[in-house]
């Protein structure tokens, strides 16, 4: 029997590094399968080779029984393979159609036919169901339409297979239910699907099969009606995942006070924002992001000065104050975007730890900074959280560490400040399972300890998993407030679409 | 060892920029017709020749490193301070005549000088600091700029309300400074002055500073990334603001050795005509902003200008061979940049292949 696509002990090396040992996997017509695995398990690297990104140094690909060869994706392309990336390749002042047709533009002597462009996009979008409007510019379309105009382009071009890579990441959980809808609509007229993705439950939602890499090598191809998230994420880490520590019930003073806070730019990014976190407390805040969760944690950390309202941290009032004092007064910061903010990738793990402590009476006597006694504390988080760093040891680039790790680094030294409030902003975006244990683990104990936790996360379940208050924001404002007790995937989701809750307190302060 | 290893991989890059910097020279040097390893043989012989000739480069350096060292820490800090020609003229000026006006003995004229000029060369870089700071003007335009108001202001001051009117030739020029006002010269006869050993002070103090201080790691860390340096609590415009007022103020030190090591007044044109600040910024360049190797690329630096005077005098070449080669030497640093750039995306594209 011919598979539709067949990859056969496909490996891939860069110098000593092994990517990828000889990985296999069959496509069948109509099947979704998904490739689940940690950050440089090897799913990239894979699918590069599949598009003709990347040569293999070993294996061979068969298409419909036949071997091939791609040189780059233009080939992959051209024999029915099309993939849509992690980041859109949209150009956001033409239209929808326009995107869509582009390189293969329907002509009649040498001139663009936008007519014929849109009634073709306009079919295709009813011949798979994925709705449209072929005539709106890109750049007014929401990011779950840009993801279906790449969806129409590589339907346009002629694929049959079509390659995802983790195409939820950036979506609302609505948005997620259509795409993985839409996914099922594309298996079931014939087309098949590979997904990227390390979200195990919209695996189980919508494949058919799926094959789990783990540091290169294929740890296990299941149906996905013999297997359960568990068993997935035993195979993709290569152990069994430990359960988080009990939270102890603690009732603590009020800790962190936003009151009233407003931030205006040209338009209004924060309107009126008040909310309290107290000591023993993580408070979740979730939402599409871009719904002024970046502004606030801006606001609260001294990066972006307010307009109007007041903000308290430990009893002081750090409202537009300098970020030294209300580092001082009480607050550690696990940046959103780690490389924008938390890191100096050309310097060393050292001198990356060191930011923070360069002042510290600990390490800081007669105008010198105690590198030795500094370093020892670092090798102390290098073994509590598992950092590898390397040949170099604590001299290596922090650019040079993968992300998980660097993630870690920087856990380890937000939390070495031992500062009542930690405010962690994607606190395991793009880190392993392994590590996201890790600091999960970290942020419950530093809760138990007493302290305050302000967590904001755009992944639910790591908000659910955690917090023992929601707050969901939407447009600038919180949109509503859910205790630990009531909060389900469904209430935030509606929220985080502007919807209503019936019943949710607004007990915000 | 690694540190070691580290030294040499950090020396390739400049050393080869001279070598190819040389290997140009001879090209010029066998268009004019001369014979190379003769012109080069001059070249050395001006430069290290002779114990005299050995002095003259080193103090033909010590403005240079001066310059080299203050500009290595605000390019440390990522500021961009062009400004050290002007920077060392007027704190040279402001110097020279607070030491010929100030009713005072010898020994408190010039430590009054030394004062004042760093003062003055560092007020002059915090204002355009200042600027930038205060109502975002760009230090790189600023900074620039400021150097032909400096340039033209001493010019006058020379010209007009101080200039020494006592010979018979009217030149642009002040009085002379007391004798006991001078800095001393390290040996009689020769031209380097006290000034050198400022010079070495100066990088060994920057070298234990960026080293080992927190203000140090605080320039070196905003350098690398201000959005970094801001959310770590670093104050971005205090250390900018003291990058500015050091790398100024040694600038006008330099300008004030020189004044008071070598010429004994203000000459208009004697600071700017030889470069001095352009060179440090070279001299930089090529050191990687290192304190340490800037003592190394300023002496060498100063050695093909005053070994270019030698193959001046002895041979048909003219002197801009130094000119020549220090241009092929620019643009090999730069080079660099662009070497290190390209390694860099290397690096990036092989890591993006390893993670999947």
């Amino acid at each position: 029997m011919t598979h539709r696509l067949e990859m056969k002990q496909m490996t891939k090396k860069y110098g000593e590094f092994t990517a990828n040992d000889q990985v296999s996997l069959t496509l069948e017509a109509g099947e979704v399968h998904a490739i689940v695995g940690e950050n440089g398990a090897g799913k990239t690297t894979l699918m590069r080779m599949l598009y003709g990104m990347e040569q293999p140094t070993a294996g061979e690909i068969l298409l419909n029984g036949k071997p091939v060869s791609f040189r780059g994706p233009n080939d992959a392309i051209r024999n029915g393979i099309g993939m849509v990336h992690q980041h859109f390749m949209l150009f956001g002042e033409f239209s929808v159609a326009e995107n869509i047709v582009i390189g293969y533009e329907p002509k009649q002597a040498g001139f663009f036919r936008r007519k014929e462009a849109v009634e073709k996009v306009s079919a295709l979008s009813e011949q798979y169901r994925i709705p449209i409007n072929p005539q709106a510019r890109v750049s007014t379309c929401s990011v779950g339409e840009q993801q279906r105009v790449e969806i129409l382009k590589v339907l346009y071009q002629g694929a049959d297979i079509i390659v995802l890579d983790e195409p939820t990441a950036v979506l609302t959980p609505l948005e997620v239910k259509d795409l993985l809808q839409t996914i099922r609509n594309l298996a079931a007229s014939g087309k098949s699907v590979i997904l990227i993705t390390h979200k195990l439950q919209e695996v189980m939602e919508v494949s058919d099969r799926i094959t789990v890499l783990r540091g290169g090598r294929v740890t296990g191809t299941v149906s996905r009606h013999e297997t359960n998230v568990d068993d997935l994420a035993r195979l993709m880490v290569g152990r069994e995942l430990e359960e988080l520590s009990q939270r102890i019930p603690l009732e603590g003073k009020r800790l962190l006070h936003v009151d009233q806070v407003t931030v205006r730019e040209k338009q209004t990014l924060l309107d009126n924002v008040s909310f309290a976190v107290h000591h023993g407390e993580i408070v979740g805040i979730a939402g599409v992001s871009g719904n002024g969760q970046s502004e606030l944690l801006q606001v609260i950390s001294g990066l972006r000065p307010v307009q109007a309202g007041k903000i308290h941290l430990a009893g002081a009032d750090v409202t537009n104050k300098s970020v030294e004092s209300i580092r001082q007064a009480g607050l550690a910061h696990i940046p959103e975007d780690r490389y924008m903010w938390g890191t100096a990738k050309q310097e060393s793990v050292e001198e990356n730890a060191l930011m923070g402590y360069q002042r510290k009476p600990d390490y800081y006597r007669r105008g010198v900074i105690l590198r030795d006694a500094f370093r020892q504390v670092v090798r102390g988080w290098v073994d509590r959280f598992a950092i590898k760093t390397g040949s170099r040891q604590l001299q290596e680039l922090a650019g040079n560490l993968s992300g998980g790790n660097l993630q870690k680094l920087i856990v380890a030294r937000e939390l070495g400040q031992e500062t009542p409030l930690l405010v962690a902003a994607e606190p395991t975006r793009g880190v392993d399972i392994g590590a996201m244990e890790y600091i999960h683990q970290a942020l419950i104990e530093k809760r138990n300890s007493g302290d305050g936790i302000l967590l904001v996360s755009s992944e639910l379940s790591e908000i659910l998993a955690l917090s023992d208050r929601i707050l969901v924001m939407y447009k600038g404002r919180i949109a509503g407030e859910l205790a630990r007790s009531e909060a389900t995937e469904e209430k935030i989701s509606v929220l985080m679409a502007g919807g209503n809750v019936h019943g949710s307190d607004q007990r915000a302060v | 060892m690694a540190a070691i290893r580290e030294l040499c991989k950090s020396l390739v890059q400049p050393i080869l920029a001279v070598m190819i910097g040389l290997l140009t020279g001879a090209i010029v040097i066998a268009a004019v017709g001369e014979s190379v390893i003769g012109t080069y043989q001059e070249m050395w012989k001006g430069a290290f020749g002779s114990f005299y000739f050995f002095t003259s480069t080193l103090a033909r350096a010590t403005p240079i490193m001066l310059i080299a060292l203050g500009l290595a820490l605000a390019f440390r800090a990522g500021v961009f301070n062009l400004g050290a020609e002007g920077q060392m003229v007027l704190g040279a000026i402001s110097a020279t005549l607070v030491a010929i006006y100030l009713p005072a003995p010898g020994i408190v004229k010039m430590l009054a000088g030394l004062m004042v000029g760093i003062a003055v060369g560092g007020l002059w870089s915090l204002l355009a600091g200042f600027m930038e700071a205060r109502f975002r003007i760009p230090l790189l335009i600023s900074t620039l700029l400021f150097n032909y108001i400096a340039v033209l202001f001493a010019s006058y001051l020379v010209t007009e309300p101080f200039q020494d009117r006592t010979g018979s030739a009217a030149l642009a020029q002040t009085l002379m400074l007391d004798k006991s006002a001078w800095l001393p010269k390290l040996f009689s006869g020769m031209s380097v002055h006290a000034g050198f050993f400022f010079a070495i002070a100066a990088a060994l103090l920057l070298f234990w500073v960026i080293r080992f201080t927190p203000f140090g790691y605080e320039v070196k860390m905003l350098g690398q990334n201000p959005l970094f340096a801001r959310y770590g609590g670093i104050n971005q415009i205090k250390v900018m603001l003291t990058g500015m007022f050091a790398s100024g103020g040694l600038a006008g030190l330099a300008g004030t050795v020189e004044v008071f090591g070598s010429h004994y007044r203000f000459v208009d044109g004697a600071l700017t005509v030889p470069n001095f600040a352009w060179t440090g910024m070279m001299a930089t360049l090529l050191a990687n902003s290192h304190p340490i190797g800037i003592v190394f690329t300023s002496i060498l630096l100063a050695a093909f200008q005053t070994g270019a005077m030698g193959v001046e005098r002895n041979t048909e070449v003219p002197l801009e061979l130094a000119s020549v080669i220090q241009a092929v030497l620019i643009l090999f640093i730069s080079a660099k940049f662009s070497y290190d750039w390209w390694k860099k995306r290397k690096a990036k594209g092989g890591e993006s292949h390893g993670a999947a």
